[in-house]
């Protein structure tokens, strides 16, 4: 078993990223909101494409903002 | 042919609940297939936006998912655009299940470390 830099979805036992649980998906952006890339998060490159497609969605449907902690 | 989709909606808060199951009856009368098929609703309720949608700070959440042809697509979009208590509406294939958000909204441990 990987114990330190293992996949987190895999942790989770996700196989199809939702891209409406926003809790799930806050956890893979940014201060700022942006999607973090694979190095930083560890997720696998097959989890990675479902996450990006994921966050646009969820970003669509005003679930998590665009860009957080900005105003005016 | 049918394929599975999931519809999430996205009414304008200020509606009656009555108002919003009525025009989501309209919508789904346009897509259902046989008399029995009747599409699974999950009301999620009134929630905030991450940003403001016409000028709307909520919105009240819908997610159907249900079997249709694809031909029946365009008229039922149409008719979802053309109403005015839709903030917004997304509609996405649901050929492969996603694993659901209950999973993992009970592991807290793994919220904290941000």
């Amino acid at each position: 078993m990987r114990a330190k830099k293992g996949d987190p979805m895999a942790e989770l036992r996700i196989r199809v990223v939702d891209y409406k649980d926003d809790r799930l998906l806050s956890r893979f952006l940014s201060e700022r909101g942006k999607i973090l890339p694979r190095r930083l998060s560890g997720v696998s490159a097959r989890h990675q494409r479902q996450l990006s497609v994921a966050i646009k969605r969820a970003r669509y449907l005003a679930l998590i903002p665009y860009i957080k902690g900005y105003s005016g | 042919m049918t394929r599975p989709y999931e519809v999430v909606y996205i009414f304008d808060s200020a509606l009656e609940e009555a108002a919003i199951n009525e025009k989501l009856t309209n919508f789904h009368k346009l897509t259902q297939v046989t008399e029995d098929a009747a599409p699974t609703l999950n009301h999620w309720g009134k929630r905030s936006l991450a940003y403001p949608i016409k000028k709307r700070e909520t919105g009240y959440y819908v997610i159907a998912n249900f079997e249709a042809d694809p031909k029946s697509l365009p008229e039922f979009e149409r008719a979802i655009r053309l109403d005015d208590g839709v903030l917004r509406y997304l509609v996405v294939l649901n050929d492969e299940p996603p694993t659901p958000a209950n999973m993992t909204a009970g592991k807290s441990e793994f919220e904290e470390d941000e």
